[in-house]
C-alpha cells in the first residue's frame, strides 16, 4: 500500500470508509479499556476507573470525527451527512416539505416556462446563420404606418438595390386540399420567390429550391417539401424527388426537401413551398407581401435603409398614382418581429419574477416558523459542539435540498406549461416551433432553484444559529425575547408577501375587468346561437363562377331546411376571424383620391340572408336577394360608418361607387350597421358588401343561426356539406362566440396567466399567514392560559390572535396599494373599457386580502381560545 | 511536577522515535511510552495522538496492522516505514538545530 502514494491512499480510504469507522471504534475502545485497567491497578473502583478513563479521553465522537478529518474527505463527508440529516428532518414533517416543494415548484416552473418563452421570443429567435444580417423590408407611409408591399414594388426593390445578397417575399400561405394520398386532407403551403432560402442562409438537404425562370407566370408547378412533410408523406425517401402531389386538383412536382427544424414565424404549418408564379399580375396598391432580405457583407442596416429610400423616391416619381407617400423601412428581422410581443412578454417576465419572489418569501416565512419550533434541537446540537457555521450549513442544506426538489418538480411543471403555451400563444408569437427547454433554460432553472434555496434559507438559518443553548434549553426570559424578535421578522415577511400580492392581484383584476368588458362590447352583431365554418372549393373541381355559386346556393338551401336552423348564409371574410380584405373606394362624380391609402375600405362579399343570420341591422334599403345575379345591375351595401364618412347628410341609397374588384360602378341598395372586424376593442372601419353572385369567392365562411345551441348543429352542418361534396373538409368550425373570444386570445392568455398567478398568490398568503399565527399561538400557549385563567373571554382571545395575522396583512396592503396604483399605468395598452385606477379593483383587492388574512388566522385563533388554562400552565 | 502538553510540531517526532526504538506498537503503547520515557512530564492527548497517527498513515511514514496485544486483545499496531525513518532523522536533526539556537538565546549572559 505504500506504493499507492498519498492520493491513492486517500481514495483507498474513501472506498473502505465503513470499515474505517469500525476499526477506529475498536481502537478507541481498546485504549479506554487499557486505561481503565491501569486506573484499577492504581486503586480506583471499577466505575470510577472507567469514568476517569473516559473523562481523560475526552469526547470520543469528536475524536473520531477529527481523526476522519485527517483523511481530507470530510468536506464531502459532511455534505453527505448534512444531506442525510436534512432528508430525515424533511421526512419527519411531510406536510411542511410538500407545501414548500410545491410552492417552489410553482415559482420555479412558471419562471422556467416563461424564461423559455422569453428566450425563444426575444433572446434567440432564429436558427439561421448570422441572423443579425437578416432584415425585414417594409413599405412605410409618410403617416408613419408600416405595411407589406405590392408585388411590382418588390420586383423593383429587388432589381434596383445594391445592398442585399438576396431578397425574397415571405411565404404567402394558403390552404390546399391534398388528394391522391388516401383521404383528402387540408394542407398548408407557402408561395414565395426564388431567393427565400438564400436570404435565410439555408440549403435544401435534398434536391434544390426553384429558380427565377421557374417563378415566371405559366411555369410548371413545383413544390419544395419541409422535412416533416417529406417524412410523413414520402417516408423520408430520396425517391420523393420528381414525384407529384395533387393539390386542389393540380399536379405539383417535388424538387427539394428542407432541413429538419426549418422554421420561420408565420409559416409553421406549411408543408411545402411553391413559386408565386401569377403574382406578377398584381399591382402596386395591393400591399400583401412581406419582404425579407440578407445584407451584403459589410453593409450596415443604415446603408441599406438609405439605398432603399433612394429607390422608393424614384418609384414615387415614376408611379405617382400608386406610390405617392410611400417610403421603405429596413430593420433587423428580430426587431420587426419582437416589436409586437415585447410589451406582453415584459409584463409576463415581471409577473413571474414577482411570483418567484413571493414563493421565496413564503418559504422563508414557513422555514422561520419551523426553525423556531426546532430551537431546542438546535440548542442541543450547539451544546454538543456544533459550531455556528455548522448549524447554518445544516439549515441551508435543508433549504437547498428543498429548492432542488422544487426545481425538479418545477421542470416537470414547466414542460407541461410549455405545451400549454405552444397551443395557447397567439400565432404571431410563433412559439409552436421555437419553444424548447434548452441548456440555457436548464442552467437558469438550476441557478434559480439553488438561489431560492439559499435566499429562503439564509434568514431562518441565521436566526437558528443565534440560539444560545443555555437559555433556550431552560426556556427562560431571554429566549422569550428572541422569539419576539423572530415574530417581528415573520410579520415583516407576511407584510411583504401581501404587498407583492396586491401588485399581482391588482394587475389580474384589471385584466379580468378589461376582458369581460371586451367580451360585452357591442360588436355590431349578435354572436349568440351562431355556428361558423369555412369552406374552400378546390379550383380543379369548381372551375367556374357558376359552379361555385351553385354550390353555396345549394348548401344554404340544405342548411335552411335542417332541423334546428333558423337561417343560414355565408360571408367571404368573417368578422373578428383575423382576415381583412380592403382596397380603394371611389364615389361616382367625385375625384379619385390621390392617395388611395386614405380611402381604403373593407371589401366583403355575402350571400343573401347573412345580415339576418348574424343579427346585423339593415338600417336603410334592402339585403341582397336571388335577383342580384352576375348579369343583373351591379349592387352594393355599405355600412353606416362609411355612410357617415362619405355621405354626411345625404341619402347613400342610389349612389354609385367603384372598388378594385371588377371596376364596375355599384349602386348602393342598402345601409347596414357597422361590425367590429378585427377585435371587439378596435373601432369599426368603413366597409362595403357585394353580393356573392357578383363577387364570387370560392373561399367562404358559412354562418348558421340556430334556434337553440349553435354547437349542436355541427353534425348536421357537416352532413349538409358532405351531402353535396363528400371530399370537402370543414375548416375552423366554431361558434361565433368562440370567434369573438379567440380574437382577443392574446388578452385572454395574459389574463388567464395573471388570474392563475393571483390565485396562487392568495393561496400563498393564506398559508403564510396561517403559519405565523399558528406559530405565535403555540409560542404563547402559556400566555393564553393565563389570560383565560384570569377571565379573558372567548371573543377577546380570538380578537387578540386575529390581530396577529391581519395586522401585518394590513401593513402589506398599505405598502402595496400605492405601488400598484403607481405602476398600473404599464398595463394601459392592454386594458379596454377600464381605467388603470379602477376603483373596484383597488378596493376589492385589499378587501379580499384582508378577508383571507382573517380567515387564515381564525383556525389557530379558535384553538387558542379553547386552551385549557390548567394544562397550558402546567406543560411548561 | 505538573504534566506538560507536548510542544507543537514535535508529536510526529516523538511517535516516530517511539516506534523506531520499540518496533511496532499500538496507540496506547505509544502514549504510555512517551509518558514513561519523559518521566511523566510529557502527556500525550488521545485527541491529538490518533489524528496524528492517521495523518502519518496518509503520509506513508507508518503502516498499521492488526495484531494481538500483551493481554491477548486485538489491537492496531503501527510500524515505521523506510519513509518514516527518513522523516525521523530529518525531524531530529531539525529539532536539534532549533533547540541549540533556543538554548543560545536564553543562556544567561
Amino acid at each position: 500500500m505504500e506504493r499507492l502514494g498519498e492520493l491513492g491512499r486517500r481514495i483507498w480510504f474513501l472506498l473502505r470508509g465503513n470499515r474505517f469507522n469500525a476499526e477506529m471504534e475498536e481502537e478507541i475502545r481498546f485504549h479506554l479499556d487499557r486505561k481503565a485497567e491501569q486506573n484499577l491497578d492504581g486503586g480506583m473502583s471499577a466505575d470510577e476507573a472507567r469514568y476517569a478513563s473516559r473523562r481523560r479521553f475526552g469526547n470520543a465522537a469528536l475524536l473520531k470525527e477529527k481523526t476522519r478529518e485527517a483523511w481530507g474527505w470530510s468536506a464531502l463527508d459532511r455534505l453527505a451527512q448534512d444531506a442525510k440529516f436534512a432528508l430525515r428532518a424533511l421526512r419527519r414533517s411531510p406536510a411542511f416539505s410538500l407545501i414548500v416543494i410545491l410552492t417552489l415548484a410553482f415559482g420555479i416552473g412558471v419562471n422556467t416556462a416563461i424564461f423559455s418563452a422569453v428566450n425563444a421570443l426575444l433572446l434567440n429567435p432564429y436558427p439561421f446563420p448570422q441572423p443579425d444580417r437578416i432584415v425585414s423590408v417594409e413599405a412605410q407611409h409618410i403617416s408613419g404606418k408600416n405595411s407589406n408591399t405590392g408585388y411590382q414594388d418588390f420586383l423593383d426593390w429587388q432589381r434596383q438595390n445594391a445592398v442585399f445578397d438576396a431578397m425574397a417575399i415571405t411565404p404567402w400561405t394558403g390552404e390546399y386540399t391534398l388528394t391522391g394520398q388516401g383521404e383528402p386532407q387540408r394542407v398548408a403551403g407557402g408561395g414565395t420567390t426564388p431567393d427565400f432560402l438564400r436570404a435565410l442562409g439555408v440549403q435544401p438537404i435534398l434536391g434544390r429550391f426553384f429558380t427565377a425562370d421557374e417563378d415566371r407566370p405559366g411555369a410548371p408547378r413545383l413544390a419544395v417539401l419541409t422535412y416533416s412533410a417529406w417524412s410523413q408523406r414520402f417516408d423520408a425517401s430520396p425517391t420523393a424527388l420528381g414525384r407529384t402531389l395533387v393539390l386542389d386538383g393540380q399536379q405539383y412536382t417535388v424538387i427539394g426537401v428542407l432541413p429538419r427544424g426549418f422554421a420561420f414565424p408565420g409559416i409553421e404549418t406549411c408543408d411545402f413551398f411553391t413559386p408565386l408564379h401569377g403574382a406578377s399580375s398584381l399591382g402596386r396598391t395591393q400591399h400583401q407581401y412581406g419582404v425579407l432580405a440578407r445584407l451584403k457583407p459589410g453593409v450596415s442596416v443604415e446603408q441599406a435603409q438609405s439605398d432603399m429610400s433612394t429607390i422608393a423616391r424614384r418609384l414615387e416619381q415614376q408611379y405617382p398614382a400608386t406610390n405617392t407617400g410611400w417610403g421603405v423601412k429596413v430593420q433587423p428581422l428580430s426587431a420587426a418581429l419582437a416589436e409586437d410581443v415585447r410589451t406582453p412578454v415584459t409584463i409576463f417576465a415581471c409577473t413571474v419574477g414577482f411570483v418567484l419572489l413571493l414563493a421565496c418569501v413564503n418559504v422563508a416565512g414557513l422555514l422561520l416558523a419551523r426553525t423556531s419550533g426546532r430551537a431546542k434541537e438546535m440548542a442541543i446540537r450547539a451544546s454538543l459542539g456544533a459550531g455556528r457555521f455548522r448549524i447554518v450549513r445544516q439549515m441551508l442544506t435543508e433549504t437547498v435540498l428543498l429548492g432542488v426538489a422544487g426545481g425538479a418538480a418545477g421542470i416537470l411543471l414547466a414542460l407541461w406549461l410549455m405545451t400549454v403555451l405552444r397551443k395557447a400563444a397567439p400565432q404571431e408569437f410563433a412559439l409552436d416551433t421555437s419553444l424548447r427547454l434548452n441548456s440555457a433554460v436548464l442552467l437558469f432553472t438550476l441557478s434559480v432553484s439553488l438561489l431560492t434555496g439559499i435566499v429562503a434559507g439564509l434568514v431562518p438559518a441565521w436566526s437558528a444559529s443565534r440560539a444560545e443553548p443555555n437559555s433556550t434549553l431552560k426556556n427562560d426570559g431571554n429566549a422569550w425575547g428572541r422569539a419576539r424578535s423572530r415574530n417581528r421578522l415573520m410579520s415583516m415577511l407576511v407584510a411583504g408577501e401581501v404587498a407583492l400580492s396586491v401588485l399581482l392581484l391588482a394587475g389580474a383584476g384589471l385584466l379580468v375587468r378589461s376582458f369581460v368588458a371586451a367580451l360585452h362590447i357591442d360588436t355590431g352583431l349578435r354572436a349568440d346561437r351562431v355556428l361558423t365554418f369555412t369552406l374552400d372549393l378546390p379550383e380543379a373541381k369548381y372551375n367556374s363562377k357558376d359552379k361555385v355559386m351553385a354550390f353555396y346556393r345549394d348548401l344554404v338551401e340544405r342548411l335552411d331546411q335542417s332541423p334546428g336552423v333558423e337561417s343560414a348564409a355565408a360571408i367571404m371574410t368573417l368578422p373578428m376571424s383575423g382576415g381583412m380584405t380592403g382596397g380603394a373606394f371611389q364615389v361616382e362624380g367625385r375625384p379619385k383620391a390621390a392617395d388611395w391609402v386614405d380611402t381604403m375600405v373593407q371589401y366583403n362579399a355575402s350571400i343573401p340572408g347573412y345580415f339576418h343570420a348574424m343579427g346585423i341591422p339593415i338600417l336603410r334599403g334592402r339585403d341582397f336577394n336571388q335577383q342580384d345575379s352576375a348579369s343583373s345591375l351591379s349592387v352594393g351595401i355599405v355600412n353606416d360608418t362609411l355612410a357617415r364618412q362619405y355621405f354626411p347628410g345625404q341619402d347613400p341609397l342610389g349612389q354609385r361607387y367603384k372598388d378594385d374588384y371588377d371596376g364596375k360602378w355599384r349602386t348602393i341598395v342598402g345601409v347596414v350597421g357597422s361590425v367590429k372586424h378585427q377585435q371587439p376593442m378596435k373601432p369599426p372601419v368603413p366597409g362595403v358588401y357585394a353580393p356573392h353572385a357578383q363577387w364570387t369567392s370560392s373561399w367562404m365562411t358559412v354562418t348558421v343561426r340556430a334556434h337553440g345551441d349553435a354547437a349542436a348543429l355541427t353534425n348536421s352542418a357537416r352532413a349538409a356539406v358532405h351531402g353535396l361534396d363528400p371530399d370537402l373538409p370543414l375548416v375552423k368550425v366554431r361558434t361565433m362566440r368562440q370567434v369573438v373570444s379567440d380574437s382577443i386570445a392574446e388578452q385572454r392568455l395574459l389574463m388567464q396567466f395573471l388570474v392563475g398567478f393571483g390565485v396562487f398568490a392568495l393561496l400563498l398568503d393564506a398559508i403564510g399567514i396561517y403559519g405565523i399565527v399558528d406559530y405565535s399561538v403555540r409560542q404563547r400557549t402559556r400566555e393564553m392560559g393565563i389570560r383565560v385563567a384570569l377571565g379573558a373571554s372567548y371573543q377577546s382571545v380570538i380578537r387578540l390572535v386575529l390581530q396577529r395575522g391581519t395586522l401585518p396583512a394590513a401593513v402589506g396592503v398599505l405598502v402595496g396599494l400605492p405601488v400598484a396604483l403607481a405602476g398600473s399605468g404599464i398595463l394601459r395598452a392592454m386594458l379596454y373599457g377600464v381605467s388603470p385606477r379602477d376603483w373596484a379593483v383597488f378596493l376589492g383587492v385589499p378587501a379580499v386580502l384582508l378577508l383571507i388574512a382573517a380567515g387564515a388566522s381564525f383556525l389557530p385563533a379558535r384553538r387558542a381560545a379553547k386552551v385549557d388554562p390548567i394544562g397550558a400552565l402546567r406543560c411548561e | 511536577m505538573g504534566k506538560t502538553e507536548i510542544p507543537p510540531g514535535t508529536l510526529y517526532m516523538l511517535i516516530l522515535r517511539s516506534l523506531d526504538r520499540n518496533g511496532p506498537m499500538h496507540g496506547y503503547g505509544v502514549a504510555q511510552h512517551i509518558q514513561q520515557m519523559s518521566e511523566s512530564v510529557l502527556q500525550v492527548e488521545e485527541g491529538s495522538l490518533y489524528p496524528a497517527l492517521q495523518r502519518m498513515l496518509i503520509k506513508g511514514w507508518v503502516k498499521a496492522e492488526w495484531g494481538l496485544s500483551e493481554n491477548n486483545r486485538r489491537a492496531r499496531f503501527y510500524k515505521l516505514t523506510p519513509a518514516g525513518l527518513r522523516q525521523l532523522s530529518a525531524e531530529v536533526k531539525e529539532f536539534a538545530r532549533v533547540m541549540e539556537a533556543i538554548t543560545r538565546v536564553i543562556q544567561p549572559a
